[in-house]
């Protein structure tokens, strides 16, 4: 391919993974290593309301000539990573963030690690079952199964939640059976909930990929392992599944960096009792602690843990890319 | 469907011949405003006020209120932002507003409500002031207080509880001889916001402070402290072992389907009791201040208010005041008496005039049992933060309650340093 034709066709979109994702996370590793806060001092005043007078603290920021409040910027360099890594030596005091961030990246890694194998076995599962409905039963077959899918997470999270919580559908048939089981009440049952969601709400997009990957399958080939004597077993072992390995690496890939987002089922099934997720951590960071520049800093430690776990994966594409594939 | 009913009345106002002006008449002939954007939190009481609000859209003037559940970053974001805020007012509740006030980022609002006083009618009450200027419009009052089934305690011959221990007791009673209440109290222990909520209302009635006196510093992790975890933890042999993941809205739900019988909840909650449609138990569910956590002590609530307010870097340029004054009229339209009586059960107004629902006598249950205004300080959210994130594990008894709120505390103070609100 000629040189010009060859930038035609790739400048456009490096132009724009460059605007749209390298800037933002230029931007967002530099707002990491600084810290904004308005000068402040202590003051007493008198308010007065609904409910009378009453003398309260507050504080006042000094004000520039335009009557806006003063901030004042500086360079922290890595100060956040090392809070949020329990490197600092005030992290030592008990119950401070200490163990927060890894406590995090253990649920984290637990869920992607759980969710990962059943996403991959229960989406290729679906789609051999469902190549071998009757073509009539297909649309409606595929469109109930993608719908867990396409419901918006939040959604999805509150319905499975309110199947889960107490008098909800599951614990009453349970207790039918004399099983008495409360599932946001300790660590073990909490965390298989949040992964039965992820296993429930991500397998759809595996399922419709490898289906998607059987209608490709050689017919020839199955046609001459028929003729060789291979049993169902071996031709879906040799024949198939050497056809769907690249989407098989491609699912994972997709998963994986999905996964360790983790947000919405720990926000809205167990509102992190016992599930704090990475993802989770730099939403309270900006949200509870209002600090955008340290919740950059645990932003890139997220993108820092996907990258470590893409490693394998990246690896294999590379080599695979380099034999020519 | 909200922008499009927004499109039509515009169209349909030239036609209409003054409807619009009829629906705000104090912007009736105001022209070249363009667009008043205001923002707030999809409750149905801020719905209910948008609504109002949006009828002064006419020719010429175009009103947006934006509805989203987390109104509180979009507001401090644009309240802060450097250039101009995106919004002309927003509606707060009072811990926002606390560290909107304290940041020096809200516009005083004094000398419109000195010349628009009479037109909106605004009563004392209703004028948030510090140290005399108005800073913000407060139009409604919440409090957390104690539901309990009258009909089960009557028929247990118990009586309201007044004290934690009371409760205790009761719930013990209840258990033993009302079968169908799976779990006699409940209450929103959820980690996070709620469990801190309860936490800082239990503190105050054993006496606590969440901070020194006049001082950024904590004092939440001293033997009050202690002693408001210890209080919390008696409730829980009697809730639910989903407690800590349980919001609000899971525990009216626990009430609503007659599984639990006593518990503090949001006063704005009492409707949905009576609601047939969702609630097993209409009629049956009556509301006092929330249970003392120590005999003797004050209520363990707090007392809230929701107000608006207007940015100080709304306006700039030549149609400044104008523009702000514009902004005001829309906001006193949300407000106004006419919008409180076709909004009466949405909430506990603070206006004069307002007829009283279920529920209604909650706030003067609670102001009468001791309880006082939810804490003013700015930091106060970090507190409640770093708090939440941990006190689950003192309630479990995973860890040793002390090293928790010490641990809670030393990060609070970690972050009130960061955010300028401490000096090391």
């Amino acid at each position: 391919m000629k040189l010009r034709s060859f930038l035609g066709f790739s400048l456009p979109s490096a132009a724009l993974m460059l605007l749209l994702l390298a800037l933002p996370m230029v931007m967002t590793a530099w707002l990491s290593t600084r810290n904004c806060a308005l000068d402040l001092q202590l003051a007493t005043v008198v308010q007065t309301g609904p409910f009378g007078a009453s003398e309260v603290t507050t504080q006042r920021a000094r004000l520039d000539a335009a009557g806006r409040p003063v901030e004042m910027c500086r360079f922290v360099g890595t100060d956040y990573y090392r809070k949020l890594l329990g490197l600092d030596a005030q992290a030592n005091a008990p119950g401070s963030d200490q163990n927060e961030f890894f406590g995090a990246l253990r649920f984290t890694l637990l869920y992607v690690a759980a969710t990962t194998p059943f996403v991959l076995a229960g989406g290729l599962a679906l789609a051999l079952a469902m190549n071998r409905v009757t073509q009539r039963l297909k649309g409606l077959f595929i469109a109930a199964s993608l719908l867990p899918f396409i419901i918006t997470p939040v959604v999805g999270a509150l319905s499975i939640k309110w199947m889960f919580r107490d008098n909800g559908l599951v614990p009453h048939l349970l207790s039918g059976m004399g099983i008495e089981l409360f599932w946001m009440a300790q660590a073990w049952s909490a965390q298989l909930l949040v992964v039965l969601y992820g296993v429930w709400h991500t397998l759809p997009f595996a399922f419709i990929v490898f289906y998607a990957g059987l209608q490709g399958v050689p017919q020839d080939s199955l046609e001459s392992a028929t003729l060789d004597g291979a049993n169902a077993w071996q031709k879906l072992r040799y024949v198939t599944l050497p056809h769907l390995a690249p989407l098989v690496v491609f699912v994972t890939l997709i998963h994986l960096m999905d996964a360790y987002r983790v947000f919405e089922p720990v926000i809205v099934l167990t509102q992190g009792a016992f599930t704090t997720s990475v993802q989770v951590l730099t939403y309270q960071v900006l949200l509870l602690e209002d600090n955008p520049y340290k919740a950059s800093a645990a932003a890139v430690l997220t993108i820092v843990g996907i990258g470590v776990l893409l490693i394998p994966l990246l690896r294999k594409t590379w080599r695979e890319q380099r034999r020519g594939y | 469907m909200k922008r499009r009913s927004l499109v039509m009345a515009a169209a349909a106002a030239p036609w209409a011949g003054g409807a619009a002006a009829q629906g705000c008449p104090a912007l009736a002939g105001l022209s070249g405003v363009g667009e008043i954007n205001l923002v707030g939190n999809s409750f149905r009481a801020i719905t209910h006020i948008a609504r109002q609000a949006e009828r002064c859209t006419q020719p010429g003037l175009k009103v947006s209120f934006k509805l989203t559940p987390n109104a509180r970053i979009e507001i401090e974001q644009a309240f802060a932002s450097a250039g101009r805020s995106p919004f002309d007012g927003a509606v707060v509740s009072k811990g926002v507003f606390s560290s909107l006030y304290a940041r020096g980022q809200l516009a005083p609002m004094t000398k419109l409500v000195d010349k628009h006083r009479q037109r909106w009618r605004l009563e004392e009450p209703m004028l948030v002031r510090v140290d005399g200027e108005v800073m913000a419009i407060a139009f409604m009052q919440n409090t957390q207080c104690l539901y309990y089934r009258a009909d089960l305690l009557a028929r247990h011959g118990l009586q309201v509880p007044a004290t934690y221990a009371d409760m205790v007791q009761a719930a013990s009673v209840l258990k033993a001889r009302e079968p169908s209440l799976s779990f006699p109290i409940a209450q929103a222990y959820a980690k996070g916001s709620d469990v801190a909520n309860d936490f800082i209302n239990v503190l105050a009635s054993c006496g606590g402070r969440m901070f020194e006196r006049g001082s950024a510093e904590p004092a939440f992790h001293g033997a009050a402290g202690v002693q408001a975890v210890a209080a919390m933890r008696s409730l829980m042999p009697h809730m639910t072992p989903n407690a800590l993941a349980s919001n609000s809205e899971d525990v009216g739900n626990l009430f609503q389907q007659g599984k639990s019988a006593l518990g503090v909840l949001w006063a704005s909650s009492a409707s949905r009791m009576d609601d047939p449609a969702s609630s097993q138990v209409v009629g049956k569910f009556q509301l006092a201040a929330a249970p003392a956590a120590v005999a003797g002590g004050p209520s363990s609530s707090h007392l809230w208010w929701d107000a608006v307010v207007m940015p100080g870097n709304a306006q700039r340029g030549a149609d400044a005041a104008a523009r702000q004054e514009a902004a005001f009229h829309v906001l006193m339209q949300g407000l106004s008496a006419e919008s409180m009586r076709a909004g009466n059960d949405l909430a506990i107004w603070v206006r004069s005039g307002w007829r009283p629902g279920r529920g209604g006598n909650a706030v003067a249950l609670a102001q009468a049992a001791g309880a006082r205004e939810w804490p003013s300080e700015p930091f106060l959210s970090l507190a409640h933060g770093e708090i939440g994130k941990v006190l689950p594990e003192a309630l479990t008894g995973e860890r040793a309650v002390q090293s928790v709120l010490d641990g809670a505390a030393a990060a609070y103070r970690k972050s009130a340093l960061e955010k300028g609100y401490a000096k090391a």
